[in-house]
């Protein structure tokens, strides 16, 4: 078989320091929005339980379901690659597009405002959680200053 | 070293496409303990599928493999509902009463003809090891004869875990057999430091020179790829791995194929299939070549208590991706300097990039990872822990 060449411990090759700098590399790009990217959230969705505990992640979680959170229910472009009866397929297709619009509008419409109410509860929580906790920790450190624990 | 009469518990006999990770240790241990000349049986149950645990082998005593081996019935009576329903109750983190921890064990995997053998002192063993700790049927053995008990609980962090009935048999068996030092971190944290005799005792792996070119040129597999081997299911976070593949694909427009091996529905998506190879069970001969021609093996998971497929994955000369959710396949990888752990999308799109723009990495961690499974997971290393835990064991 093929067989690395390269021996352990190789100048440079510390996965710990690797991990490390991928993470900063990470973060940095985060700052920047790299990853506000809607499939970013729907790739999370099976990872929720672990991203929860990390607070930037579950930040970056929020801001991706803030930017998917709303179905588009507004008109788009219709178009037809077939040249042969081009207009009369894009009329038809119109045709039906209003058509599930006029039925499916109170649905959808319906869905974003429970979408939008469930995604400001959860920001709402989220934001004050946060706040609860950093009081905690700055109280607990200033009793443990007290005490002399720390 | 006295010779012992040992005998070593497992839920399923590991052979063919029936095999589990901790069935597999168990065997494994049992033939390092033959080795080092003490008598053995491995007791285990007629059944291969451990979804229905029908009884379908006949019971009785054989010679599997140069193992002596003695298969018992498992109790065809269980209240299921009560099982099904207690179980849903644990793993959604809900309080179950100590009636109700003993009552979901009684109704999951038992054999009762097993339990009569042990306690009957037919076997005349000196001591009695078992796992993994969440059967009943583990529980019932170790029970049975405390002052003989080995538990080896292949433990991760579960819900199922907390449960006072494991932290009790952690603390109250003669002797433990861990298979990583992250695992037994986390049993001594279930037991605020109180565990008994116990040893990392770990698995070995064979040398093996694996092809890399087989697998690739009989199997119609795109290239470059990345390979995951094992049950294919949602607390193996196999879902994961492939929203994060479509992803990675779709937002860097790279090229790259998932390779799967092992048993286990895949629920693929439109566009899936054209990227997504399915061998399903593999020699493993075909494994390792599999294995050997992949970009990265990725374990999702976070449930594991020892990594046994990444131990064969630097064995074939790949390095490792992994969740950093699993303390055990992280600690693998930073011990061995062999693999990159992740904790999210970004963390796994930043490295898998980093691997593919950089054939020399990979190289050198396939190249540290092999080193390190030559050095603590040699068949000698493996034997000497065995040996060492068993002398402890033997001289109480």
């Amino acid at each position: 078989m093929d067989r690395p060449e390269l021996t352990i411990g190789a100048e440079g090759i510390d996965t710990e320091r690797l991990v490390r700098s991928i993470r900063e590399s990470v973060e940095e790009k985060l700052k920047s929005g790299f990853y506000n990217d809607p499939a970013v959230a729907r790739a999370e969705r099976a990872n929720i339980a672990h991203i929860t505990s990390d607070e930037e992640f579950l930040t970056l979680f929020l801001e991706n379901l803030r930017d998917s959170a709303f179905v588009d229910i507004n008109d788009f472009e219709i178009t037809e690659r077939r040249k042969t009866l081009a207009g009369l397929l894009v009329t038809f297709k119109k045709l039906v597009w209003k058509t599930l619009k006029f039925y499916t509008y109170r649905l959808w419409s319906q869905q974003n405002q429970v979408n939008g109410i469930m995604l400001a509860a959860m920001e709402g929580m989220h934001s004050s959680f946060r706040q609860r906790v950093s009081e905690l920790e700055k109280r607990i450190s200033e009793l443990e200053k007290k005490n002399g624990t720390q | 070293m006295s010779r012992m009469r040992l005998a070593f518990i497992a839920p399923r006999l590991p052979s063919g496409d029936a095999v589990g990770g901790a069935e597999t240790l168990i065997k494994h241990h049992a033939h390092l303990a033959g080795e080092l000349g003490h008598d053995v049986t491995l007791l285990t149950t007629c059944a291969t599928d451990h979804y229905s645990w029908t009884n379908v082998i006949e019971p009785g005593r054989r010679t599997v493999q140069g193992l002596e081996v003695e298969m018992f019935p498992v109790d065809e009576k269980r209240d299921l509902e009560t099982f099904l329903t207690i179980q849903e109750s644990i793993m959604k983190g809900r309080q179950v009463s100590p009636e109700e921890e003993q009552a979901w064990l009684d109704n999951g995997i038992n054999s009762s003809a097993m339990i009569e053998h042990i306690t009957s002192g037919a076997g005349g063993y000196d001591l009695v090891m078992a796992g993994p700790y969440l059967f009943g049927i583990t529980v019932a053995a170790l029970r049975a004869v405390p002052e003989k008990a080995v538990l080896i609980p292949c433990l991760h962090d579960e819900p199922f875990a907390t449960l006072e009935v494991f932290r009790n048999l952690l603390r109250n068996v003669r002797g433990i057999m861990f298979n990583t030092s992250p695992e037994r971190d986390f049993a001594s944290s279930l037991t605020r430091g109180k565990l008994p005799a116990n040893e990392v005792v770990g698995f070995s792996v064979p040398e093996a020179a694996a092809d890399v070119e087989h697998f690739r040129k009989t199997r119609p597999v795109r290239t470059p790829y990345v390979i995951y081997s094992g049950r294919r299911e949602p607390m193996k976070g196999t879902p994961l791995l492939l929203d994060y593949l479509r992803t990675f694909r779709k937002r860097n427009e790279i090229d790259i194929s998932l390779v799967l091996t092992g048993k286990g529905e895949v629920q693929l998506e439109d566009g899936d299939s054209e990227w997504v190879y399915d061998a399903g069970f593999l020699s493993e001969e075909d494994k390792l070549s599999a294995m050997a021609g992949s970009l990265a093996f990725c374990h999702p998971s976070t449930f594991e208590s020892l990594g046994i497929v990444l131990l064969e994955s630097w064995m074939a000369g790949t390095p490792c991706l992994v969740h950093a959710g699993s303390a055990v396949l992280t600690d693998q990888c930073r011990k061995s300097n062999g693999g990159l752990w992740f904790r999210c999308y970004p963390d796994f799109e930043e490295e898998l990039l980093t691997l593919i723009s950089s054939p020399v990495l990979q190289a050198t961690l396939a190249k540290n990872g092999y080193d390190f499974v030559r050095k603590e997971y040699s068949r000698e290393a493996a034997k000497k822990r065995l040996g060492g835990i068993l002398d402890r064991l033997a001289l109480g």
